[in-house]
């Protein structure tokens, strides 16, 4: 018989899919058998035959590492993502509002790529490679257990698995590739028109909402389980009212992130240019005299003062 | 996979018939003749399992561990094979004790409370009974729990009060922190929190040839202390860290907490509470144990 081993359950299967490692069903029921794994960090060892050598470094250190774990997903995985929607929100503003949001970041300058894998992309590589560990050592049960606590826990590793497919590809695709990846690649000079263009085909916005959307659950979901896990909300009675807070930083983030891409969806592209270009115009005055360039899209000799920013 | 087949015909038209004895499983309807049970058995440690089913005459308030000792002594399958007598573990019989935890009808539960005509209600015609996931087994649906006892163990839970001399009084207790601890000190050692956990997977040592039984119980012993303790042993150690004897030695359960396979292992899916017999509030103790991991660490940290 080739029984899951909750197999009693409506939703049998979620069991081993959700899974990562070789599992191996028995023959005639039972429970799976894990046959490939060995992650140090791991607490889940089917057989042990051999002596254990001392614990290792990483073992030694577990409470700390999933501690750090957990914080890099608040800070500064987390503040990142609410600062980086926020950002991505106010194109809703216009064009010219979230050209010169970017380009308050982008006057960082040359401190912009160090700033960014120190306290983005590695802080995101520590929580993702943890992550899988933790995923890895874990066997999801919700077919057995259907319990709301379950099913979040669950839809906590999903939602990491794809956050962490979905922000793979958006950095290639827009930050550091363009064209191969999809669409093109975001040009800081002109934030709403080359986004714009990259998120028109629908497939590209749907894979954006989906991405969004399941980073956007993780972060508030996590939020909640932080805070549990550091010890700040101990009674079932504060966990609910924690909750709320979980719930809504879900609503606002998840609604700015998909406001950000009907924004960027619904502008008029050659508007939008139109308007980058006189506040690049603008940025390369102020920085070295240097007249405007000739833009090659440039419609019509628009006032510089025109600008709205 | 024959078998499979063989039995999938077997239920075929005695399910139906079984669906008309007991009409809808709701009261007042005719009470069914006989229960169906499908039991998952394994001969010895680390060989392979496999379904046996067995029907046995109904009795009104039935519970699971008088199914099973139907099952004994008849030890005769459904298709009237003589077969060796199911093997399960009970003692107390009122949801004291904690030694007859299984998987009844895919959930972990106690077998001496799980009462026949709500299973009925719930899975229809048969039931279904399976040993535990999280330990190894030992034959049939006796596991070997030492991994739950060796975690009461690794965070001291016990009042260290052993010595030679009189050590006069205790402290005062408060009412207030005696109604907090009393929950948790109805804690039955019965292993649902480890069994529901998805965070808690299976440990099983194997013992080698040349092995004496010293050397397999050490061995036994760290590759449990490598995985995670689970909710029993953090909502003991919460209840002795609280207990004002117990608290002497606060900070040693707090290293245990925090080594490896720790409270850190936990991954809030709360099951644990949801499963638990005795309704303790341990995802309250499991919080309790973050907060004081989180002080303890920068204590650790610091003030050295």
């Amino acid at each position: 018989m080739n029984r899951p081993p909750n197999a009693v359950s409506p939703l049998p299967h979620v069991t081993t899919n959700l899974y990562f490692g070789v599992w191996r069903q028995p023959r005639r029921g039972g429970c799976p058998v894990r046959i490939g794994s060995g992650v140090e960090l791991s607490a889940a060892r089917q057989f042990v035959t051999a002596n254990d050598p001392s614990p290792s470094f990483l073992a030694r250190h577990q409470f700390l590492i999933y501690r750090l774990f957990s914080l890099a997903g608040l800070i500064p995985v987390g503040a990142f993502l609410v600062v980086h929607l926020l950002t991505n929100a106010s194109v809703l503003a216009g064009p010219g509002t979230f050209q010169s949001r970017v380009d308050m970041i982008h006057s960082l300058g040359p401190l912009l790529v160090p700033i960014e894998w120190a306290f983005i992309f590695l802080s995101m590589l520590f929580h993702a490679v943890v992550g899988f560990v933790i995923i890895a050592n874990g066997l999801p049960n919700v077919g057995s257990y259907s319990y709301v606590g379950n099913v979040r826990y669950t839809l906590q590793r999903a939602t990491g698995m794809i956050a962490f497919v979905f922000i793979i590809w958006h950095i290639t695709q827009l930050h550091w590739l363009g064209t191969p990846f999809g669409g093109g690649k975001f040009d800081p000079h002109h934030a709403t028109s080359s986004a714009a263009v990259v998120l028109r085909p629908l497939l590209i916005s749907i894979l954006y909402a989906v991405g969004v959307l399941s980073t956007v659950f993780h972060f508030s979901n996590g939020l909640w389980t932080l805070g549990i896990t550091w010890g700040l909300w101990t009674s079932p009675a504060a966990m609910r009212r924690a909750n709320w807070i979980s719930i809504a930083v879900g609503v606002l983030l998840g609604g700015a992130g998909l406001g950000a891409l009907g924004g960027m969806r619904s502008v008029d592209v050659e508007q939008a240019r139109a308007i980058e270009n006189r506040m690049d115009d603008v940025k390369r005055m102020m920085e070295g005299g240097q007249s405007p360039v000739d833009h090659q899209s440039r419609p019509g000799a628009l006032p510089i003062s025109g600008t709205t920013y | 996979m024959i078998k499979a087949v063989e039995s999938a015909e077997h239920s075929g038209d005695a399910g139906q018939q079984a669906v008309a004895d007991h009409g809808g499983n709701g009261h007042g309807a005719a009470a069914p003749r006989v229960v169906r049970v499908r039991i998952l058995r394994q001969d010895a440690p680390g060989e392979e399992s496999y379904w046996e089913r067995f029907e046995i005459p109904y009795v009104e308030n039935m519970n699971v561990i008088s199914i099973l000792q139907q099952v004994a002594a008849r030890a005769k399958s459904r298709d009237g094979r003589r077969v060796a007598p199911v093997a399960w573990d009970c003692n107390c019989l009122e949801e004291v004790c904690g030694s007859c935890t299984m998987l009844i009808n895919g959930r972990t539960r106690m077998a001496c409370s799980a009462l026949v005509d709500k299973l009925l209600a719930e899975s229809g015609d048969e039931i279904e009974l399976r040993p535990m996931s999280k330990f190894p087994v030992v034959r049939d649906l006796v596991v070997d729990r030492s991994r739950l006892f060796r975690a009461l163990e690794r965070v001291k839970a016990w009042v260290p009060v052993d010595g030679s001399y009189d050590h006069g009084p205790g402290p005062r207790i408060s009412p207030e922190s005696q109604e907090d601890a009393y929950p948790l000190a109805t804690c039955i050692s019965c292993g649902c929190c480890m069994e529901a956990c998805p965070q808690f997977t299976k440990i099983e040592v194997v013992r080698r040839e040349d092995e004496s039984a010293e050397e397999f119980d050490s061995r036994k012993k760290a590759a449990f202390d490598s995985g995670f303790v689970g909710a029993h042993a953090i909502s003991q150690a919460m209840l002795f860290n609280g207990h004002p004897t117990g608290k002497m030695i606060a900070d040693e359960r707090l290293e245990a907490l925090t080594s490896q396979g720790g409270i850190q292992m936990c991954g809030n899916a709360q099951n644990c509470v949801a499963v638990c017999p005795k309704s303790i509030p341990l995802t309250r103790s499991i919080a309790r144990a973050g907060r004081a991991a989180t002080v303890w660490a920068i204590r650790k940290i610091f003030d050295r």
